[in-house]
């Protein structure tokens, strides 16, 4: 695939060359007709969310529903808010999961991970290029909601003032901040399921069961943390902290629990990230 | 390619194992550290330290609180459903941010899930404002007493300390003193709370007839403010039945703006004008006029205190709050009203985002049938509804209340 444009034989700087492979894999996953589907359902969502309640704004029905959705009728800022909780428990982990168990697997499928193997770049390096693709269309998952979710929220409901979880009122520019806050903490929360993914997609050559497998990850550490009898493991779990970005709408904005959640994710970056290094410079890559 | 080539495959293979590790005691270490005591404090005795609580100087505190009850109770709320709200408290662990001047503004926020429960005072008035359902409700003074509310918050700035009245000092000495009749009072060793060292105050009540076994109160060793109490059942003399204490707290003056709530718009807002207590009420137990009789008694002494009231209709009470309210008439402490108010399950009618908690269906699941009435036990308290209208309450076991109705 994209190796032809790695010269093999040319002695080029190692930095040039992970550069040039870097630029290859962002096309690749942003050119795959799949993952733009991806994210333009993702993106969909929003304007799915928004259009239901503009229809059902005058209903009984109105003001029912998950976190943040009885607000955005006032506020069209919640919709971001009110979209990205609602994707948050399945539908962004399974996008993120589709992208991160093909990275590796996938290329394994089709027999081209051999010849991505030929160019000049480390297989440490070519595990980095693949995890900052993975993370690079996580954090556009993430964007795509937040950036429909607002124009389509401004468009149909208007911004202003934002009320907090606390009851106080903040000005729109503080409210868009602790916004683009949620955004980023979000898109942060899938570093841990990125790396996990990408340990299961060094592990098989079938996609499909790395895509599987992540996506039950995070199902799987979803209904743990459901469970109370379990509240001991709770902090460590995966999907533990998501909704702690919640934090960002209260009247002070507390950075250690956020930090917290940040430091969860670092930890299973750390453990998965090493892991698939362990296992993708030590496999034998015969397809 | 060079470094990749360096390690082999089975060294390579210890890498995570080894970043496992580091992880795990990168998480559990510092919680390790952070139990250890500071044993440099000035021993201090009991009466020293009650001593030194009364007499502190009231000081801004601000922080996170973290409330655990294991009180044995069946669990009645879905908060990831329902949002925040005063009904967690009955079990289970809640994280509360608080915040308060020293005088006479506070804050609290009851953090849940992508939503809070906020009670906010500022002097005479009082907010509370629920996330969940956007409804907030303000509570002020009656106009008719807000004159002699000013009177006694001046008294309460400058009090008299000569006169009569004893100092601070000797009434503590005096309720230290009362309080030894029933209770063994002592001091622990040392304890960290919330990074700060604090003294400990251990007061166990001499009889067996009561459910508490214990209760420790950690107090801050500069600024002598409780930092944490924790109260044992005799169930079980390990784990405490409830907790409540700072997990992290500052002692600066918070921001005045956090006292400073208005309803945001669009949200439900309810008036409740609170009355002033009528002077010398104070002492009034405050339920007394809840069922909106006469009928109030107190039985036993100490730890065995078992309140009674008579003539409670419990269906009026049941049926007023589903309607929203509790019934009308004060309770004889703002204090114990506005308590009530947040404590009243059904205070809004509604709960967000289910169907309603209807209060009896509530009052159902918590109490048990037994004979002649229905009965709530938990860790601490027992509360027997009799059929014929009474209802009794004390930290005494089950069985005290119901020879006590007879």
């Amino acid at each position: 695939m994209s190796l032809v444009e790695a010269p093999a034989a040319a002695p080029a700087r190692r930095g040039a060359a992970t550069a040039r492979l870097l630029r290859s894999e962002l096309r690749l996953v942003f050119g795959r007709l799949r993952n733009l589907v991806l994210l333009a359902g993702l993106a969909a969502v929003p304007l799915l969310i928004g259009t239901v309640l503009l229809v059902t704004q005058d209903t009984p029905v109105a003001g029912q529903g998950p976190p943040f959705l009885d607000r955005v009728t006032g506020n069209g800022l919640f919709l971001v808010l009110a979209a990205l909780v609602s994707c948050l428990p399945f539908l962004l982990p399974l996008c993120v999961a589709i992208v991160a168990g093909d990275a590796v697997a996938g290329e394994a499928a089709t027999g081209t991970l051999r010849y991505l193997l030929v160019v000049p770049v480390s297989r440490t390096r070519l595990l980095l290029v693949k995890a900052v693709a993975v993370l690079a269309f996580a954090g556009a998952a993430v964007a795509a909601i937040a950036v429909t979710g607002l124009i389509a929220g401004a468009a149909f409901f208007g911004v202003g003032d934002v009320t907090l979880l606390s009851g106080d009122t903040v000005p729109l520019a503080d409210g868009l901040l602790r916004a683009l806050g949620v955004v980023a903490y979000v898109a942060l929360s899938l570093t841990g399921l990125v790396a996990v993914g990408l340990f299961f997609s060094t592990l098989t050559e079938v996609p499909v069961a790395a895509m599987a497998s992540t996506v039950v990850v995070a199902i799987v550490s979803g209904v743990l943390d459901a469970l109370p009898q379990l509240s001991a493991v709770h902090p460590w779990l995966l999907t533990h902290h998501w909704l702690d970005l919640g934090e960002f709408l209260r009247l002070q904005v507390d950075v250690s629990v956020l930090l917290a959640g940040l430091a969860v994710q670092a930890a299973w970056v750390a453990i998965f990230g090493t892991l698939a290094w362990s296992r993708f410079t030590t496999a034998d890559v015969s397809s | 390619m060079d470094t990749t080539r360096t390690l082999s495959p089975r060294a390579r293979w210890t890498i995570p194992a080894v970043v496992a590790g580091a992880v795990a005691a990168a998480f559990v270490l510092p919680g390790a550290l952070g139990a250890t005591a500071d044993d440099d404090l000035p021993a201090l005795t009991a009466d020293q330290l009650v001593d030194r609580v009364a007499n502190a100087d009231p000081v801004p505190v601000s922080g996170t609180v973290v409330y655990t009850a294991r009180l044995g109770l069946p669990d009645v709320t879905v908060p990831e459903l329902q949002g925040a709200g005063p009904l967690d408290l009955l079990g289970g662990s809640s994280t509360v941010r608080v915040w308060s001047d020293g005088e006479d503004s506070s804050r609290a926020a009851l953090l849940g899930p992508v939503s809070e429960y906020s009670v906010v005072r500022d002097g005479p008035e009082a907010w509370t404002y629920s996330s969940a359902d956007d409804e907030a409700v303000h509570y002020v003074v009656d106009p008719a007493d807000q004159e002699r509310y000013d009177e006694l918050a001046e008294k309460a700035a400058a009090p008299p300390v000569d006169g009569d009245l004893p100092t601070p000092d000797e009434a503590a000495d005096l309720l230290l003193a009362y309080a030894r009749t029933t209770t063994d009072i002592d001091t622990t060793g040392p304890v960290e709370v919330a990074g700060r060292a604090a003294y400990q105050l251990e007061m166990s009540p001499r009889t067996d007839g009561t459910l508490v076994d214990r209760v420790r109160v950690a107090v801050d060793a500069e600024t002598f403010v409780p930092l944490r109490t924790q109260v044992w059942g005799v169930g079980d003399t390990e784990v405490p039945a409830v907790e409540v204490g700072f997990t992290d707290v500052s002692f600066e003056a918070p921001d005045p703006s956090v006292f400073d709530f208005s309803a945001p718009a669009g949200a439900d807002v309810r008036e409740v004008v609170v009355p002033l207590p009528e002077p010398g009420a104070m002492e009034q137990p405050p339920a007394a006029d809840l069922g909106g009789g006469e009928g109030f008694a107190v039985r036993g002494t100490g730890w065995e205190t078992v309140v009674e009231l008579t003539d409670v209709d419990v269906d009026a009470i049941l049926g007023a709050a589903a309607e929203g309210r509790l019934p009308e008439g004060g309770t004889g402490s703002s204090g114990a009203e506005a308590l009530l108010d947040e404590l009243a399950p059904t205070e809004d009618g509604e709960m967000p985002g289910l169907p309603e908690l209807d209060t009896r269906a509530l009052y159902e699941q918590l109490t048990t049938e037994v004979d002649g009435g229905r009965l709530l036990t938990s860790a601490l308290l027992s509360v027997l509804v009799t059929d014929d209208g009474r209802v009794l309450a004390g930290a005494v076991p089950p069985a005290t209340l119901e020879e006590l109705a007879g």
